[in-house]
């Protein structure tokens, strides 16, 4: 490793006797890349362990000083404990559901010869993408009690009140997420599954194993790690959604930590128990996530292989067609109905058994060019996310910079630091920020400034990983190359190393731009009228009962992030979405 | 123990637009208690070959016999599972997930062994490998070596009839190379199981095999012992793979029952030649660079040639010889042999171990033949 650690120090020494000028220049280089360094420290610091410690204090502060009234209101009240208990549920059942399918689905890609494999993958990408509170506001269009359109279908037109189905449930509520969170068990176990090499399982069938002896004692045991690391990146997504948990959740009296922690925001705010809450929810998601990285450690044994042929297919016969139409049934679920509904409810003048009769443009227009507080969302979400996407990545191409080529002491602490919104979900990352702005003597609550703070906070991770995975391509000679003839390091960074990690970092700034402009759990603790997001408003508009217009507001949404995922298979052949997958912060 | 008879064998891999004949119409017959090596370069249809004794893979035409047992034939496979062979892969296969233990013992458990037997057996083998005492270790603890050794102890405690090994020590250092591949035969001779391996190193084949099948573009080209596919090549192909040597291009000068005088850049030679060559046939000598012997030139009616490179080897000096007709010859010679380049010498050549090929006009030029200057 040392041999590629640039020694700024040793080349600025030898450099140092050739004369005046150079030494003069040694001076400023130095100043200049530590004052870009220290900056990127402080904004880590500032973005994230701030708010954190102050999370921490604020929890801790009590009426009289320091104290644990808080804590120990939220492991003792009803309402508390029940909704971590509606938490754990829905996790547990979402986490369930998302190894079943995701696994079922990842083993018919890559180890049976089921047709229609690109589809299979698209079904995983789409659900992967699309905002969850999106999906679960088509689903209530759907299946609400009385006005969705297939219980109306069932009780009213064809007669069969029993196949109704009341989407306002922890059933419906573990539908709707596991259509979001089966692709991360997908990703992994299909990656997995294909890395085995293949001579593992043909070792034990000459042995005299059959097939599924050979699936259990060596197959599962190596692609266990990935599948159980799947599943628990599933589970701590699942919890953390705030949007579908308010959407489907509330209504149905389901109420889980992060509509809980909305709700002690309602006048008088209670800061302290919130931030209690938001911590005892934290530590839900960094155990879990520290048990995921465990798993994903041993994983390293999958990849040790490599040089023997791939697995061969299992010829499945007509099962092939029964897992096909298991895949086509997820796929009808998870984009078919929701999308569908979507457009139908946005061309609609009223969602109804007939509203195919009464097609209309009004709902766009509206939206567009009538009320000013969507219009003033989609501009804000779009500023946002452009701003937010180009300082995280920026800032993490410093961060992976610092890590990665130099040897300032407390490198890698930086690296944790700024992978710690991982673990935040982003309600938590509201309480925190709230708690820090306002004991700051600046104003920035209800402010556009601190939804910025809030989303490049939310998404660092995303940003220092892609320059990370950039640079690592970027061999050090090649800025050492250009440092041997004379470059500065401001002149090495603008000729040799941004030019090349420049595609990384696109696909990068793609990467934080879609989950901005659907970001809602974080933003709708933050948000004042005139910050209003794209997201918020949706949530809005569908809480006072605009039924059809929300349709078109989420159909923009959509667009807007059809077109960068678009962007991004343009620039980054398809990897992009297969890395969110493993990286994306959650809900 | 077991024989394995293998008929007009073939296999296609790929698409119609991309059809790739891996194996193409072979025969061989592997007799019991052999040491059989698959010899050819990459991409020869050598492992295709294993993996279609294994049952990896279903032959497009053919057959295989297991003694007069049928296994392999087109769309009639005896699966893997039920052929009671062993394999040691090339990259070993040993489970990470299990100790050395739990990967030696995993073919008892399958076939049912008490757990009492199974253990003795496992230490048995594993003391026959040299591994005792690493039973409870995990592969990433143990070196390359120690590795391939855990795949061949876990191939050889269930006792088949026939081990099959592909490329095993591919990836080891020469010098534990050097040492598992005396193991392997002293082990082979001891437990009397027909081994079919499977190596692109000719060197490998030659030091361990009772009989070599060289094979090249799918198809067999000499089956025979070691010393045969070396000194009596059945072809330039084989010629070339089983180590150095000179192709010079000739002619037949005359030719009956078998032995002939060729001509081939200026030597004048009496060897062995192709059944029915007659006189004016175009023909290529190889000629191996141990069997030509250079003295101090003296004038007398000998061939000579001028020094033009020399090299160095340890055990032996390589020379490169350029006959008066521009012909250069790769020369070995004992190290304190001592020429210069620009020494003029005589050439003299064992004409006994040379061979004789038909040459046509597309015939390749080969790699390892020396056609002209040296490099």
């Amino acid at each position: 490793m040392d041999a590629q650690v640039t020694r700024a120090g040793d080349t600025a020494a030898l450099r140092a006797p050739t004369g005046f000028r150079s030494a003069q220049r040694r001076a400023s280089r130095v100043r200049l890349e530590h004052i870009i360094m220290g900056g990127a420290v402080v904004s880590l610091i500032v973005l994230v362990v701030l708010p954190l410690v102050f999370l921490l204090a604020g929890s801790l502060r009590g009426e009289q000083g320091l104290s644990l009234e808080h804590f120990s209101e939220v492991m003792s009240g009803r309402l508390y404990i029940a909704a971590l208990q509606n938490s754990l549920i829905l996790g547990a059942w979402t986490g369930l559901f998302s190894l079943v399918i995701g696994l079922l689905l990842a083993w018919a890609v890559s180890r049976t010869d089921v047709p229609a494999k690109p589809l299979i993958r698209m079904t995983a990408t789409l659900s992967y993408l699309s905002p969850p509170f999106l999906t679960a506001i088509a689903f209530v269009y759907l299946f609400s009690p009385n006005a969705g359109l297939i219980n109306v279908l069932m009780r009213d037109i064809v007669g069969l009140p029993w196949l109704t189905f009341n989407i306002f449930s922890m059933t419906g509520l573990v539908l709707v997420t596991v259509m979001h969170t089966f692709p991360f068990v997908f990703l992994l176990a299909s990656s997995a599954l294909q890395s085995v090499d293949a001579s593992y399982e043909e070792a034990a069938q000459i042995l005299g194993a059959s097939k599924l002896r050979t699936a259990m004692s060596i197959t599962m045991p190596l692609v266990a790690p990935a599948v159980l690391s799947g599943t628990l990146l599933a589970f701590v997504n699942a919890i953390a959604l705030f949007g579908s948990q308010a959407i489907i959740g509330l209504p149905g009296r389901v109420v889980t930590l992060p509509t809980r922690i909305y709700a002690l925001f309602d006048y008088p705010p209670e800061y302290g128990l919130a931030s209690a809450l938001s911590l005892v929810f934290v530590i839900i998601t960094v155990a879990a996530l520290y048990v995921q990285r465990a798993f994903l450690a041993r994983r390293s044994y999958v990849t040790l292989a490599g040089k023997g042929a791939r697995p061969q297919l299992m010829a499945l016969g007509p099962m092939r067609w029964v897992l096909f139409g298991f895949a086509l049934l997820v796929f009808v679920i998870s984009i078919v109905a929701p999308y569908s509904t979507l457009v139908a409810v946005s061309f609609s003048k009223s969602w109804g058994l007939d509203f195919w009769k009464n097609l209309t443009l009004a709902n766009y227009r509206f939206i567009l060019f009538e009320y000013n507080v969507t219009q003033r969302a989609i501009l804000n979400s779009l500023m946002l996310a452009i701003v937010a996407a180009s300082i995280a990545v920026l800032l993490g191409a410093v961060i992976g910079w610092i890590e990665l080529r130099t040897r300032v002491p407390g490198r890698k602490l930086l690296d944790y630091a700024s992978l710690i919104p991982l673990g935040l979900p982003g309600i938590v990352m509201a309480v925190a920020l709230i708690q820090f702005w306002l004991a700051m003597p600046l104003a920035l609550y209800g402010t556009l400034a601190i939804l910025l703070l809030a989303y490049v906070g939310r998404y660092i991770p995303l940003g220092v990983r892609s320059a990370n995975a950039s640079l690592r391509q970027v061999d050090p000679s090649l800025e050492e190359s250009a440092q041997i003839l004379g470059a500065s390091w401001t002149t090495t960074m603008r000729e040799v190393t941004l030019p090349l990690i420049r595609p990384g970092l696109f696909a990068g700034w793609l990467l934080v731009f879609v989950p901005v402009i659907q970001e809602l759990s974080a933003s709708i603790l933050l948000f004042s009228s005139s910050s209003i997001t794209l997201a918020v408003a949706v949530f809005n508009l569908y809480e006072t009962g605009y039924t059809e217009p929300v349709a078109a507001l989420a159909m923009v949404n959509m667009v807007i992030i059809g077109i960068a995922i678009w962007l991004a298979y343009r620039v980054g052949g398809g990897g992009i979405a297969a890395r969110g997958g493993r990286e994306g912060a959650i809900g | 123990m077991a024989g394995i008879s293998i008929k007009r064998l073939s296999k296609h891999f790929g698409s119609r637009d991309t059809d790739v004949a891996a194996v193409s119409d072979l025969d061989l017959d592997i007799k019991d208690n052999q040491f059989v090596t698959l010899l050819g370069p990459s991409g020869c249809g050598k492992t295709t070959t294993l993996r279609l004794i294994a049952g990896y893979i279903v032959p497009d035409a053919g057959t295989i016999h297991v003694d007069d047992r049928l296994v392999s034939a087109p769309g009639q496979v005896v699966p893997p599972d039920a052929r009671g062979m062993g394999m040691v892969f090339q990259n070993y296969a040993v489970w990470p997930h299990k100790t050395v233990f739990e990967n030696v013992v995993f073919g008892l458990k399958i076939r049912k062994i008490p757990a009492a037997e199974a253990r003795r057996k496992v230490e048995e083998t594993l003391a026959l490998v040299n591994l005792s005492g690493l039973e409870q270790r995990y592969p990433n603890e143990l070196s390359g070596g120690q590795q391939q050794r855990v795949a061949l102890a876990r191939s050889l405690v269930v006792e088949p009839d026939i081990l099959l090994l592909d490329e095993p020590l591919s990836n080891l250092d020469a010098k534990l190379r050097e040492r598992m591949r005396t193991e392997l035969k002293v082990l082979q001779r001891r437990t009397g199981i027909t081994f079919v391996y499977v190596t692109h190193d000719q060197a490998e084949a030659l030091a361990l095999s009772d009989m070599v099948a060289v094979i090249h573009g799918g198809r067999l080209q000499q089956y025979g012992t070691p010393a045969d596919v070396y000194s009596r090549p059945a072809n330039r192909v084989v010629a070339d793979f089983m180590g150095l040597v000179n192709l010079v291009p000739g002619t037949v000068v005359a030719a009956r029952n078998g032995v002939g005088t060729v001509e081939a850049a200026a030597l004048r030679l009496d060897v062995p030649v192709p059944d029915g060559a007659v006189a004016g046939e175009a023909i290529e000598v190889a000629i191996r660079p141990e069997n030509i012997r250079l003295t101090p030139a003296n004038g007398q009616r000998q061939a000579t040639a001028t020094i033009s490179d020399r090299t160095f080897l340890g055990n032996v000096s390589e020379y490169y010889a350029t006959l008066a007709s521009g012909q250069v010859l790769r020369v070995q010679t004992h190290p304190l042999q001592l020429f210069a380049v620009g020494d003029a010498v005589a050439v003299e050549i064992d004409a006994a171990q040379c061979s004789v090929f038909r040459r046509s006009p597309s015939d390749p030029v080969l790699l390892s033949s020396v056609d002209g200057a040296p490099q």
